[in-house]
């Protein structure tokens, strides 16, 4: 008798298989579920060259460099945790900054080279003259400043007689060789002394002794005047400054002077030995003569003698020269690592001071964003922001006077709703406090995020511009024209015009949000006296508009009933709703979340995501969400995601073709 | 004609005929055949990992871990002790370095470099050379307690004496952690090996050299295996 064996489960490929699909679908992961997360047991296997290199990345793009040998000893031990690792460093000033250059990258938010921001309002220049004993004497000045001494009116404080040479703002002395003594009388009847806000750390106090390292000895390191506001011709600590006695009035408000000047007959000489004509009345003088108006705005040193840069000239910032490009303080050109570890000093250009400190504030806003671990949707939303020293002195004192010139026609003398109110400056911010940086809870009912500030302003000054980048930035996409000839057209509506209307069809209404905000500049046009539509500028039958209503309405939109605000035709209810509705609007869209999610995903995997990409994108997209648009819980689920795990799986020799 | 002419002629048409009849006739079918096997020469495990490339560190992670490697100093205090009394001979100014690493200038719209080129590869190569030069002459020349040695932190023997293979692995390996953060011994290739070629060759070559050189020839040869390692593209790519 023969016995037949039963085959074994191993000879039995249809039981193999039974078996094999139980394994996977049953044992393994209730395995797994017994894999403890960090290697607590002895037993537990060496880490692998897998595991060493996801340490290697997360630390780099946690700890914003790569791990020490103490570190990597660190994650060797039986007990280290990755997740606790990951959990523990979701934070601070590495995670913040990598999170801010998903953004920075983008947004690219740093002054041109070109910018320039010096508004004569708040611009001091200055000049050498020679003092009664002959020593050279620097006397500070605004150019366009009104005073009543006709000879000087809207000109330096001092003639020509006086110090043998002609002076005017960014203008060089004409024969420096006959430059004269001015007498004590002149000096003193013309011009005062006083102790400015760049030298003084108690510049408020009656009697400032707290002078730049001597008495004030601990000066934010970061704050460094040039040498030249330091010291007096001869080489001497300056103690204090001669400024034109208009120039260093420190009332709040003044008066509208009118003079009831004529245009002098055509080639009749200038009185008084002046080389350029007096100034004449505004329009707006003629019709306030003699009306109170703030000393702190553009208007004011244009149509007052009674104002003048404050206490301790604390509205205008300095520049060692008379011409536009003096400096005024050292600052670094690149701060790659951070505003405390900057990799050089260069003494830079009084008009830079402020735009360079607009952008460390949108870097601040994103870092405060980040690290606070706030809703996402606040980058457009917020009305929060983060200042220093210098920008708080800005907004509370620069801004102002940068406002108001041809916006008086429509009523507007200083700015009415300014996108940051001065009130809500915090008063404890000195300009001198450079590195002392402080969230400001409510900047106004304008502020949007990061869209309100003045470097974003600044950087897309056009309201197209700025409509753009929110489309690309924040939504993913891209104005990419189908293949249309251009035709010419007289059509001014670019929603319509063939060959401009896929992409304008949808940029312009985006533009219109910022239709209030003036381009170039920070000053917000109110509703009440910029409606969208506006009698004032009627299209006469000259088919142009009233010279005053050209900076502010489009003539291309207007007719006999008005003129329609700039930029504002695409959509007048986006004019309206300002950038504050911009931003409302956008973070409502779907393309919002997904944006945010690919530009943070895909700075941390290092390439563009595709649609091999799309279950990842759509589990953290989700994510996101549900946590509330926080970036930790969506930085935490990429960097444990499986792709950026392999993400630097491919072998060097690979790649290399064999080094070793 | 003769009648060798006609023969000829004849065979000429008949030639010219069938030439004709083969062009226009039906197309020869080739029937199908069984080769023979492929012998199999050797295996290997197919890789299907993504392809995805590489990340570069980026430059701002590159920067914070030279400081750290300069001992933790501010990017000006490491600027001054990495030109130290040679002046612009080893290191320029970080300026000067600045674009050629990779960082975005937002100021004039130029984005970050996301791939090498090769200013950028110099510029590695020369910061390299100054961290390694300055960490030889910290720890191996003024040989501080091993514990406060960033870079090279082991002891090395009397002027002279060469490792032998198992002394250089140890050290190496220290060396392999701290630029490259894993144990030599993973490295997927023999790399240890090769290093201590490349320290055995420049420290016989250094020995052998007239004059009384700045540094000794087992910290030439330190040197180098520093340079090696901090230009590594797994130094730069992660």
């Amino acid at each position: 008798m023969s016995l037949s064996r039963s085959p074994s489960i191993h000879e039995n490929p249809t039981t193999m298989r039974t078996l094999r699909l139980f394994l996977f679908v049953f044992a393994l992961p209730i395995a797994l579920a017994f894999v403890p997360a960090s290697r607590a047991d002895a037993a537990a296997p060496a880490p692998s060259l897998d595991d060493y290199r996801h340490f290697r990345a997360v630390a780099i793009d946690l700890l914003g460099r790569m791990p020490t040998r103490d570190e990597v000893a660190a994650f060797e031990k039986p007990g280290f945790s990755l997740d606790a690792w990951i959990e523990g460093h979701l934070e601070g000033g590495t995670y913040t900054d990598r999170l801010s250059r998903v953004y920075m990258d983008v947004l690219r938010l740093a002054p041109s080279p070109s910018t320039q921001f010096a508004p004569d309002a708040t611009t001091l220049y200055r000049h050498q003259i020679l003092g009664h004993d002959k020593k050279p004497v620097w006397v500070y000045f605004r150019a366009r400043q009104r005073r009543t001494r006709e000879e000087t009116d809207g000109e330096f404080c001092l003639t020509k007689e006086e110090t043998g040479v002609e002076i005017a703002a960014r203008m060089q002395p004409k024969n420096p060789a006959e430059m004269k003594p001015v007498s004590k009388a002149v000096l003193e009847q013309h011009t005062v002394l006083v102790k400015p806000w760049w030298l003084y750390r108690d510049y408020l106090s009656t009697q400032p002794t707290r002078r730049y390292k001597m008495g004030w000895d601990d000066p934010d390191p970061t704050y460094q005047p040039v040498e030249s506001l330091l010291n007096d011709p001869d080489g001497k600590p300056t103690m204090e400054i001669r400024v034109c006695r208009e120039e260093a009035q420190t009332m709040t408000t003044g008066h509208v002077y009118v003079t009831g000047r004529t245009p002098p007959p055509k080639g009749a000489p200038m009185p008084n030995g002046r080389t350029r004509p007096l100034p004449l009345d505004s329009a707006y003088a003629k019709q306030h003569k003699d009306e109170v108006i703030s000393c702190q705005s553009k208007l004011a040193v244009e149509s007052s003698t009674e104002c003048g840069c404050g206490v301790a000239l604390e509205h205008c910032l300095p520049n060692e020269s008379d011409q536009a490009g003096g400096a005024a303080f050292y600052f670094p050109n690149h701060i790659p690592l951070g505003l405390d570890q900057p990799i050089d000093s260069a003494r830079q250009q009084a008009q830079r001071w402020y735009p360079f400190w607009w952008s460390q504030e949108a870097e601040h806003f994103l870092a405060y964003l980040f690290g606070a671990d706030r809703d996402f949707r606040e980058v457009l939303t917020a009305r929060y922001s983060v200042i220093n020293g210098p920008l708080a002195q800005f907004y509370r004192a620069i801004q102002p006077g940068n406002c108001c010139g041809g916006e008086a026609n429509f009523g507007m003398v200083q700015e009415t709703e300014p996108l940051f109110l001065p009130a809500n400056v915090p008063t404890e911010l000195f300009p001198h406090d450079v590195r002392a940086w402080k969230v400001v809870p409510d900047r106004g009912p304008h502020a949007a995020g990061l869209l309100t500030t003045p470097m974003f302003l600044e950087k897309y000054a056009s309201a197209r511009a700025r409509g753009a980048t929110l489309y690309t930035a924040f939504l993913c996409k891209s104005f990419s024209s189908e293949n249309a000839e251009l035709m010419p057209s007289t059509e001014p509506n670019l929603m319509v015009r063939p060959g401009c209307s896929n992409c304008h069809a949808t940029l312009e209404p985006l533009a219109a949000y910022f239709s209030r905000i003036e381009p170039g500049n920070l000053v917000f046009l109110p509703q009440q006296l910029f409606p969208v539509k506006n009698e004032k500028c009627k299209k006469g039958p000259n088919g142009k508009l009233p010279g005053f209503c050209d900076a502010f309405y489009d003539v291309s939109f207007a007719d006999a009933a008005g003129a329609t605000l700039r930029s504002a035709y695409g959509s007048p209810a986006h004019a309206d709703a300002t950038p504050a509705g911009a931003g409302h609007d956008i973070v409502q869209m779907p393309e919002f979340a997904e944006c945010a999610v690919q530009r943070v995903a895909g700075s941390f995997l290092g390439r563009t995501l595709t649609t091999d990409d799309g279950p990842l994108v759509g589990d953290l997209v989700a994510g996101f969400k549900k946590d509330g648009y926080r970036m930790r819980p969506l930085v935490r689920a990429i960097l444990k995601s499986n792709a950026y795990r392999h993400a630097n799986n491919l072998d060097s020799s690979v790649w290399r073709g064999g080094a070793k | 004609m003769n009648r060798a002419h006609r023969a000829a002629l004849a065979l000429a048409s008949l030639a010219a005929v069938a030439t004709v009849a083969v062009a226009c006739g039906p197309k020869e079918i080739v029937p199908p055949e069984v080769g023979p096997k492929l012998t199999v020469t050797s295996t290997t495990t197919q890789d299907s990992a993504p392809k995805e490339e590489l990340r570069m560190v980026p430059a701002e992670a590159y920067m914070r871990t030279y400081l750290t490697l300069f001992g933790g100093l501010a990017p000006l205090e490491v600027q001054k002790r990495a030109r130290g009394a040679d002046g612009a001979q080893l290191f320029d100014t970080w300026d000067d370095y600045f674009a050629s690493l990779g960082f975005p200038d937002y100021r004039i719209d130029m984005p970050r470099s996301q791939q090498t080129n090769a200013l950028m590869v110099a510029t590695f190569e020369r910061l390299g050379v100054a961290l390694c030069d300055r960490a030889v002459e910290h720890d191996l020349k003024a040989k501080p307690p091993v514990n406060e040695r960033v870079v090279f932190a082991f002891e090395i023997p009397p002027s002279g004496a060469t490792l032998d293979k198992a002394a250089f692995e140890t050290r190496f390996d220290v060396l392999h952690r701290t630029f490259l953060a894993y144990p030599a011994k993973l490295a997927p290739t023999d790399r240890t090996a090769r290093f201590f070629k490349l320290y055995e060759d420049v420290h016989k070559r250094h020995a052998a050299a007239p004059g009384k050189p700045r540094l000794s020839a087992d910290e030439v040869a330190w040197a180098n295996v520093c340079y090696g390692l901090v230009r590594h593209p797994e130094f730069h790519l992660y």
